[in-house]
C-alpha cells in the first residue's frame, strides 16, 4: 500500500529528473563533439539554417507585429494617453520589444515551428530505424545530426531576435499612429532609453533559447518510440518542455541582467 | 520559390480548415453531440489533468519573469495580455498537439474508418465532443490560471522586489480592474482555445502517411496555432480595450 503510494508519487518525478539529466548529458556531448575535429557537419548546418529561416520568417513577422501592436502598443499607449505622455511609449518599447517580448516571441515561434519540425524529422528517422542504421555504418548521430541543428538554431534564433525587435518597433509605430500622434517623439524616447546592454542581453538570451530548443527537440526526436502515436506524442512533450524551459530561463536571466546592470532599468 | 511555401500552404489549407470548423461547430450546435455526452465528460477530465500542471507552472515562471513594478502593471499586464497569451501557448503546446497525436493515431490505424463502419459519426464522436469538452472545462481552468498569475505577480512585486507594501499593491491592483475586464479576458482565452482545438482536430483528422505523418501533422498544427494565438490576442485587445482604456482615472 505504502509502496504503491510512494511509487505513484515518486515515479513521475524520477522520470522527469532522468529526462532532464539525459538532456544535460546530450548538451555536453553536443558541445564536445562540436568542438572536437573532424567537422563533417558543414552541409547539414547550412541546410538546417535555411530550413529554419524558410519556415519561420512569415509566422514570426505576423506574430511580432500583432503582439507588439496589441499588448505594449495599445494597452500601454492607453495608459500613457491618460497622462498626456504618449511620447514615452518609445521608452516603454525598449523594455517590451527589446528586453521581453522580442526574445520571448522569437523563442516561442522557433520552438513551435522549427523545434517541432526537428522533433518530427528525427522522430521519423528513429521510428524507421534510420538512426540505428547510421550507427551501424559508423556515423555518429550526435555529431552529424544534433550538432548542426544545435549550432543552426542558436544562430538563427539570435538573428531572428533582431528581426523580431525591428517588427516589434514597427508594431509600436502602428499603435502610435493609431492614437494620431507623431512618430518623432516615439523614436526620440526609444533611442534615449535604448542601451547596448539591452541589445546584447537580448541577443545572448535568444542564443541560449536556441540551444534549449535544439537540445529538447533533438532529444525528444531521438528517443521517440511507441508505434503510431509515438512521434506525435514526442512532438507534444517536446514543445511543452521547451516552453517551460524557456519561461524558467527567462525568469533567471531577466533577474540577473536587471540586478547586475541597474543602469538599464532607469527611465531617462 | 521555396521561400513562399509557408504562405501558399496556409492559403491552400485555410479553406479546408474553415469548412472543417464549420462542420464541427454545426455538430455541437445541432445537439447531436449530446448523444456522446459521456465521451465529452471523459475528454474534460483529461483536459483538466493535463492542463492544470503545465499551465500553472508556465504562469508562475512567466508572470514572475515579467519585470512587474506596481499593481497597475500587474493588473493590466496579467489580466489583459500575458495570461491569455500564456494560456494560448500552453494550450497549443499541450492540448493542440496532443489532439493531433491522438486523433492522428486513430486515423492512421484505421480506427476512424472502423467507427464509420459501426455507424457512429466519427466527426461528432471525435471532434465535436472535444470542442464541447473544451468549452465546458476551459473557462474554469482559465480562471484558475488567472489566480496563479495574480499570485505570481504578488510574490514578485511585494515579496521579492519589496518596493510596495501588500496593502498598497492590492489597492492599486483591484482599482485598475473590474468584472468586465475579466469577462473580456475570458472571451479572448476561449477564442484562442476554440481555434486551437479546431486546428488540432483538423490536422489529426486529416493525418496520413503512417507514424511519420502523425509527427509531421503535429508539427504543422503548431505553426498555425502560434500564429493564430497572436492574431486572436491582437484582435481581442483592439476590440475590447482599443478605444477605451477602462481605467479609474482621467476622462
Amino acid at each position: 500500500m505504502v509502496r504503491a503510494l510512494a511509487d505513484r508519487a515518486f515515479l513521475p518525478t524520477k522520470s522527469v529528473l532522468e529526462q532532464v539529466g539525459d538532456m544535460m548529458i546530450l548538451t555536453g556531448k553536443t558541445i564536445w563533439s562540436a568542438l572536437r575535429p573532424p567537422y563533417p557537419y558543414g552541409g547539414e548546418f547550412v541546410n538546417q539554417f535555411l530550413f529554419a529561416l524558410r519556415l519561420c520568417w512569415l509566422p514570426l513577422l505576423i506574430s511580432t507585429l500583432a503582439i507588439s501592436y496589441g499588448a505594449p502598443g495599445l494597452q500601454a499607449g492607453n495608459f500613457l494617453v491618460l497622462f498626456g505622455a504618449l511620447d514615452r511609449l518609445g521608452g516603454f518599447f525598449v523594455l517590451t520589444s527589446i528586453r521581453e517580448f522580442g526574445p520571448s516571441v522569437t523563442a516561442i515561434i522557433l520552438a513551435g515551428v522549427a523545434g517541432t519540425a526537428i522533433t518530427a524529422d528525427l522522430g521519423a528517422r528513429k521510428i524507421r530505424e534510420e538512426l540505428d542504421a547510421l550507427q551501424v555504418l559508423g556515423v555518429d548521430p550526435v555529431k552529424n545530426l544534433v550538432v548542426p541543428r544545435f549550432l543552426a538554431l542558436m544562430i538563427v534564433t539570435a538573428l531572428f531576435d533582431i528581426y523580431a525587435i525591428i517588427f516589434g518597433i514597427v508594431g509600436g509605430m502602428l499603435a502610435t499612429m493609431s492614437f494620431g500622434a507623431p512618430l518623432g517623439p516615439f523614436f526620440s524616447t526609444l533611442l534615449t532609453n535604448a542601451s547596448v546592454t539591452d541589445l546584447w542581453g537580448s541577443v545572448a538570451k535568444t542564443t541560449i533559447y536556441g540551444a534549449i530548443i535544439a537540445i529538447v527537440a533533438c532529444y525528444k526526436g531521438m528517443t521517440a518510440s511507441g508505434g503510431a502515436e509515438g512521434v506525435g506524442r514526442s512532438v507534444n512533450q517536446g514543445v511543452v518542455i521547451t516552453f517551460l524551459g524557456i519561461f524558467a530561463f527567462n525568469y533567471v536571466f531577466t533577474q540577473t541582467l536587471l540586478a547586475t546592470h541597474p543602469e538599464i532599468s532607469i527611465i531617462k | 520559390m521555396t521561400w513562399l511555401t509557408v504562405p501558399r500552404d496556409w492559403i491552400a489549407s485555410f479553406g479546408e480548415i474553415a469548412k472543417f470548423c464549420g462542420r464541427v461547430i454545426a455538430l455541437v450546435w445541432s445537439g447531436r453531440v449530446f448523444v456522446f455526452f459521456g465521451e465529452a465528460l471523459r475528454q474534460a477530465g483529461i483536459l483538466i489533468l493535463g492542463l492544470q500542471c503545465g499551465i500553472e507552472g508556465a504562469y508562475f515562471s512567466r508572470s514572475v519573469g515579467a519585470p512587474a513594478n506596481a499593481g497597475v502593471f500587474s493588473a493590466w499586464c496579467d489580466l489583459r495580455e500575458i495570461i491569455p497569451y500564456a494560456f494560448g501557448y500552453m494550450m497549443a503546446a499541450k492540448v493542440g498537439t496532443g489532439l493531433v497525436a491522438e486523433i492522428g493515431a486513430m486515423r492512421i490505424s484505421d480506427e476512424i474508418d472502423a467507427l464509420e463502419v459501426m455507424g457512429i459519426s466519427s466527426m461528432t464522436f471525435l471532434c465535436a465532443t472535444r470542442l464541447l469538452a473544451a468549452w465546458m472545462v476551459l473557462p474554469f481552468v482559465y480562471i484558475a490560471a488567472i489566480g496563479a498569475g495574480f499570485l505570481a505577480s504578488y510574490i514578485a512585486v511585494v515579496q521579492q522586489i519589496g518596493e510596495v507594501s501588500s496593502g498598497g499593491f492590492f489597492l492599486i491592483f483591484w482599482m485598475f480592474q473590474n468584472p468586465p475586464d475579466l469577462l473580456y479576458s475570458l472571451i479572448k482565452g476561449m477564442a484562442m482555445a476554440t481555434l486551437i482545438v479546431l486546428v488540432g482536430a483538423y490536422y489529426g483528422y486529416t493525418a496520413s502517411g503512417g507514424p511519420v505523418g502523425v509527427g509531421t501533422a503535429t508539427a504543422k498544427s503548431m505553426v498555425l496555432n502560434v500564429v493564430g494565438v497572436h492574431v486572436v490576442g491582437m484582435l481581442g485587445t483592439q476590440v475590447f480595450w482599443g478605444a477605451n482604456p477602462r481605467a479609474p482615472i482621467g476622462g
